[in-house]
């Protein structure tokens, strides 16, 4: 197990050491990240002479890289001109209201589409069966900010019921941390409820096709024949061969996930890390762009090694490889 | 008389009729999605105005004169999504045979190759897929729009084909592993021919079926990436998607004012249009696929 972890944990460090040299590639490639300064007429190119030797933009391309990959392992992702304070720092404020609302969207989603995808799975064939399918072929088809908008517009606009922007009330103070809690929870019902409709019913139609998958095994229909009760084998039959699969593709729910979260808080104006990817487009803020890229695509990486470790705990042949 | 090929090519497309017309639903999206085309091809014959003219006031409600209202600068929105699917469909297309087309050769040379160099390509497969793919379509239209030299329209495009390709990548060099193995690409490799040579001429029309099935998957998956990319305000503003129209009325608050005529439609035409392409998708792949049937 040990070693096996080791050599994992090598690999995501590669993977990541690769993103990061493309996204400097590729940023580099197109030329000067201080392109929008040298637009404005009131800096003098002597001020841009300056910051350029600030920020090592004057020395060669190999050397600027190797301070890009020191200054990342230190923490450093650049400066933002917008917010005109350290990326690092934008997005570290930011974070924590993207994950709050993704970690349990996707665990709630998951398990949702484990525990109904089973089901479905054993009813294949039936109207419920064609209901389910049809219903998620549909939302996954739609555009995900799009969902986000209807949601907004059928609870906020029409219904009034939440709030139509910010993840807590701009303005308001608070007497007490209470207050705060549900204020933010009011706001936070509706992206998180888009983000966890949407999970689930994408989720959906890949259980129930493993599910179906595993009731074709022959252990399974052994099961049935010795007459074992249709919940034991269910459960201890299909749901726990259906696991396997459903582990492997989580890795890439998370990074499906991501997207879903820059739409979805840019729809609901939510404050956090995917927004912050809009309003770098917006305001032309291309390192505060680049340095969201390279905090993102660090969590996915981490947390596919999380579930490969999973994976490996769940099946032991994977250790022994 | 018809020619011998002609009769050859009408007997199998007979046969793949008489296959795909089992699967309720592909039958269903071939038809929604043929409706849909020619919407798209017929668009300034069907869309009663121009859409980037101005024809009415600014906000207007639906009419009779104008079904859909109009925009906050008193363009038709009917008419700008009649010519949304245009635009929607020509970019996921594109985008899709450049992305498959790029996914195809690697997993073809990483299959067909092996070795060292396999073991590099699909290293670097595997770090494509570890961004996720709107992020990184943003990032690659955002750096090859810094650049210049290619029109946003096309930056646009080539972001998604260039955001598509490992999937498919992955696809063929499977299937190009096992096809490797058969014998009579030994019987080619003894005659002497080149690697390329057996690539293209042994193996690539061995893979095609699951190639054609990624060109449909992809367009679908194109078009919605193509939406999101230009409602956060990397689209070409000049070129009318059903993307702009949303990222417009967003932007213009369509919302906040109720305007549901504005936001809905092109969403709805999104989703119905990539569901249909979709089915046609998996109708081929029960096709080319005969244990996928059920019967």
């Amino acid at each position: 197990m040990k070693t096996f972890l080791a050599r994992r944990a090598l690999t995501s460090l590669v993977t990541f050491i690769a993103v990061i040299t493309v996204v400097f590639l590729l940023a580099r490639a197109t030329g000067d990240p201080l392109a929008e300064l040298e637009n404005d007429p009131r800096i003098s190119p002597a001020t841009i002479a300056a910051i350029k030797a600030a920020f090592g933009l004057d020395k060669p391309l190999h050397q600027q890289y190797l301070s890009y990959l020191a200054n990342l392992f230190r923490g450093d992702l650049g400066y933002s001109l917008h917010y005109k304070e350290p990326v690092a720092e934008v997005i570290a404020r930011k974070l924590p209201y993207t994950l709050a609302l993704l970690v349990p969207s996707i665990t709630l989603s998951n398990y949702l589409a484990y525990a109904v995808g089973i089901e479905v799975g054993w009813r294949r064939g039936s109207r419920f069966d064609s209901i389910f399918m049809s219903v998620s072929m549909f939302v996954r088809s739609t555009p995900y900010f799009w969902l986000a908008i209807v949601f907004l517009y059928v609870f906020s606009v029409v219904l009034g019921v939440t709030p139509l922007f910010g993840a807590v009330t701009p303005g308001r103070r608070f007497e007490w941390s209470l207050d705060w809690l549900l204020d933010y929870l009011w706001h936070y019902a509706l992206p998180f409820t888009v983000l966890t409709f949407r999970g689930f019913l994408s989720e959906l139609i890949y259980v129930r096709n493993v599910a179906v998958d595993v009731l074709g095994e022959d252990f399974v229909t052994t099961a049935v024949a010795r007459g074992l009760p249709e919940k034991y084998v269910k459960r201890r039959y299909v749901a726990r061969n259906a696991m396997l699969p459903i582990v492997t593709v989580l890795g890439m729910r998370y990074a499906f996930i991501i997207d879903g979260a820059i739409l979805t808080e840019t729809v609901f104006s939510y404050p956090g890390t995917g927004r912050l990817v809009y309003e770098a487009i917006f305001n032309r803020d291309f390192w505060l762009l680049q340095g969201a890229v390279v905090v993102l695509a660090a969590s996915v990486i981490i947390v596919n090694l999380v579930i490969d470790l999973l994976y490996a705990y769940l099946d032991p042949r994977v250790r022994y490889r | 008389m018809r020619s011998a090929r002609f009769g050859a090519l009408g007997e199998k497309l007979g046969e793949f009729w008489s296959v795909y017309k089992r699967d309720r639903a592909a039958v269903v999206g071939l038809a929604v999605f043929l409706a849909i085309l020619t919407v798209a091809v017929f668009a300034d014959l069907i869309a009663p105005y121009n859409p980037y003219e101005r024809v009415g006031r600014p906000y207007e409600r639906p009419s009779w004169k104008h079904l859909l209202g109009t925009n906050d600068i008193g363009q038709d929105i009917f008419s700008e999504v009649i010519y949304g699917t245009r635009a929607s469909l020509f970019i996921g297309f594109l985008a899709a045979i450049t992305g498959t087309a790029i996914g195809t050769i690697v997993g073809l040379v990483s299959g067909y190759h092996g070795g060292r160099l396999d073991e590099v390509l699909m290293r670097v497969v595997d770090m494509w897929l570890s961004i996720p793919t709107l992020l990184f379509a943003v990032f690659l239209v955002a750096v090859i729009v810094r650049t210049g030299g290619i029109p946003m329209f096309y930056s646009v495009i080539l972001a998604i084909a260039l955001t598509s390709w490992p999937p498919v990548a992955r696809l063929v060099r499977s299937a190009t592993l096992s096809i490797k193995e058969r014998p009579y690409i030994e019987s080619a490799v003894a005659l002497g021919a080149s690697s390329l040579r057996i690539m293209l001429r042994h193996i690539l029309p061995n893979v095609a079926p699951i190639v054609l099935v990624e060109v449909v998957v992809r367009t679908a998956i194109a078009m919605l990436t193509e939406s999101s990319l230009s409602f956060l305000g990397l689209g070409d503003p000049t070129v009318k998607s059903w993307g702009t129209v949303l990222h417009f009325a967003m932007i213009k608050n369509a919302l906040i004012l109720g305007l549901w005529w504005w936001f809905l439609p092109p969403g709805l035409m999104i989703a119905v249009t990539v569901m249909s392409v979709m089915m046609v998708g998996r109708g081929l792949e029960m096709y080319f696929n005969p244990r996928l049937r059920r019967y």
